[in-house]
């Protein structure tokens, strides 16, 4: 289903590694930066409708409160009080949504480019776009990335190749954590239990995927969350700046 | 909307994700993970067929024996790769995959009395997938792996002799001549190495990964690569002797008949080019994508190649015109095998897997699994 997509990134991957001197994570790397760029309105949308979601749960608990009993009362109320705020709180699942097949997209270009079967590769053959004259030839990409096969699952035999995965939880994990304002209000309320719950759930699913499948794809994974947490560091550095120059002007 | 569903989506998106990411890939226990290959020595088809090894009488594909004997009961693998036969020895590869999230999939060579199909030895001293079978001459087993080494093994113990590291995966049969083994790398060498020590003799250098068996001709070894070219290399030196720009990949080896060869690449060009200067005698296209080399009939009267879309055609080695196809379900993806007036081919993703045809116009001899009828 997401092979048309996957090609399309698999000869993109291939004109990055012919740029940058044959170097495979360097080209893995510089297509997450782009595909994070891609996706990055989306993303800086996304932030905001949590932020402002967070911001208002104390509202929500007291509509909660008010309406428990009457279940239609109160999804009209909260509503009211998303549109009013102007939140979408189906917001992160569109982003989500839209991610997911860039995800496989980019899983199924790894795996065309850096093959550990011949039949992806044979299928891929017929996909290389020949009127990229510097793309012949450079399949399958150097998979040796300090000592470990980049298109083989973490093995014993490269031991330190696990640390791979652990560094994809360990990553997506703090920018879950980073990315995700503190719930104001009840620290008992659901909305904190889901935030924790989502905090490690992604993490360790990201984690299980990694450990069963090429180490190339925890580049990918790894390199995406620390964008990601570089995009919101320079955002929020520049949102945060700009309110203290509101308030140097307010108080001049 | 209702309250519920609101706080759930996130993690509904999320163990959706988690099965859809797990879905993607692992069914891969029931899927092949390469093509089957077969070879055919005096009265017998030996055919790796995924569960198991099979051994068929060629006058009407009778099962004679399998490896294992009952798949169900014990399960060694899917086995992919052509078995490489001696007197005594049938020797092929399985891949068994992992039990459990942290324990590692096995890649095992088997050594199999030819008779009873006993185990005689294994090896698992490889830690990649072996996609094209080995070779035997001189009491070893020379064979190519996923990790880019190529092991020499003993035929008798299957002691490891010397391993041979490359930089890049090793996907091709080699070629065995004299004292010399003829290996291709993805890591763009074609490399002369001494078959009993492993040592390199010379090693010729492309823009392009080969994955092929090359063709010896007259002191020329003929392989092509995947940038687009085939290549006429002198044997005993190394050094080109010209190179043929195709349109795309060159994966299979090619024939070698008088003084032709004949290539495909892996669209369906077809070429016909001449032995000594590499100029072409004539070029078609067929309408599949093809991914093993080009066989000849025992007489040269036919060339014969296998498509994807499971047609195995017979060409004219004067034009390229098609004399027959044969059509199947499934995919000829390894290369068939000619003995005497029968060509056998294998299948993948087909219902009968291998099939014996008359060479002179494909007529169906008979086909395995065979079918009801039968």
């Amino acid at each position: 289903m997401f092979d048309p997509i996957a090609y399309f990134f698999a000869n993109i991957l291939l004109l990055l590694y012919d740029f940058l001197g044959q170097q495979t994570v360097a080209a893995i790397a510089v297509l997450t930066l782009l595909i994070n760029l891609l996706v990055l309105p989306l993303t800086l949308k996304q932030q905001q409708s949590s932020r402002k979601m967070q911001e208002f749960q104390p509202e929500i608990e007291k509509l909660q409160k008010k309406y428990g009993n009457d279940k239609e009362r109160l999804s009209q109320e909260q509503m009211k009080l998303y549109k009013e705020a102007g939140i979408n709180p189906m917001g992160g699942c569109l982003l989500l949504i839209i991610q997911m097949p860039i995800w496989f997209g980019l899983i199924g270009a790894i795996r065309y480019c850096i093959p550990s079967g011949p039949l992806e590769l044979f299928r891929f053959s017929q996909h290389i776009y020949k009127w990229l004259p510097s793309v012949v030839g450079l399949v399958p990409l150097q998979s040796t990335f300090l000592g470990m096969d980049l298109g083989q699952p973490p093995s014993s035999a490269q031991w330190w190749s696990y640390s791979l995965p652990i560094l994809v939880f360990a990553t997506s994990w703090l920018q879950q954590k980073l990315l995700t304002p503190p719930t104001t209000g009840d620290s008992e309320s659901q909305a904190a239990m889901m935030n924790r719950q989502m905090q490690i759930m992604m993490p360790l699913m990201f984690m299980f995927f990694t450990l069963q499948y090429a180490t190339g794809l925890s580049i990918y994974f790894t390199i995406s969350s620390l964008i990601r947490m570089a995009q919101y560091y320079f955002v929020q550095r520049g949102r945060d700046s700009d309110k203290s120059e509101g308030k140097g002007k307010k108080k001049s | 909307m209702n309250r519920s569903w609101m706080k759930r989506w996130p993690m509904a998106v999320v163990v959706l994700a988690a099965l859809a990411l797990s879905v993607s890939g692992c069914a891969g226990g029931a899927r092949p993970r390469g093509w089957t290959g077969l070879t055919v020595v005096d009265e017998s088809v030996y055919a790796s067929d995924l569960e198991q090894l099979q051994v068929l009488d060629t006058a009407d594909g009778r099962s004679l024996w399998t490896f294992p004997k009952d798949p169900r009961e014990e399960q060694r693998g899917t086995f992919h790769i052509t078995p490489a036969v001696d007197e005594e020895h049938v020797i092929v590869a399985s891949y068994i995959p992992s039990a459990g999230l942290l324990s590692q999939p096995r890649h095992v060579v088997w050594a199999l009395d030819r008779e009873t199909g006993n185990t005689l030895w294994t090896f698992e001293g490889a830690s990649g997938q072996y996609v094209e079978g080995g070779a035997l001459s001189g009491g070893l087993f020379i064979i190519g792996n996923g990790d880019g080494n190529v092991y020499a093994l003993d035929v008798e113990r299957g002691n490891l002799k010397w391993t041979f590291e490359t930089g890049h995966r090793v996907w091709a049969t080699p070629l065995i001549v004299s004292e010399t083994v003829y290996i291709g790398s993805m890591d763009r060498h074609l490399y002369a190495l001494d078959l009993s020590s492993g040592e390199v003799q010379w090693s010729f250098q492309t823009k392009g990964a080969f994955a092929s068996e090359p063709v010896l001709r007259n002191g020329t070894l003929y392989i092509g690569a995947f940038d687009n070219s085939l290549y006429a290399v002198d044997a005993q030196t190394g050094t080109e002797q010209w190179r043929f720009a195709g349109e795309n990949w060159f994966w299979g080896s090619p024939a070698v008949y008088d003084d032709a060869v004949y290539a495909a690449d892996v669209k369906g060009n077809i070429y016909a080019l001449d032995a000594d200067t590499g100029e072409t005698l004539w070029h078609q296209s067929l309408d599949t994508a093809v991914r093993a080399g080009i066989v000849t009939a025992e007489d040269g009267s036919k060339l014969f190649v296998g498509g994807e879309d499971g047609t195995l055609y017979a060409l004219d080695p004067s034009d390229g015109f098609t004399l027959w196809m044969a059509e199947a379900e499934g995919q000829v993806l390894s290369p068939p095998v000619v003995s005497g007036s029968v060509i056998y081919e294998a299948l993948l993703y087909g219902s009968q897997r291998i099939r014996a045809l008359h060479v002179d116009n494909g007529r169906e001899i008979w086909a395995y699994p065979p079918t009801p009828e039968e």
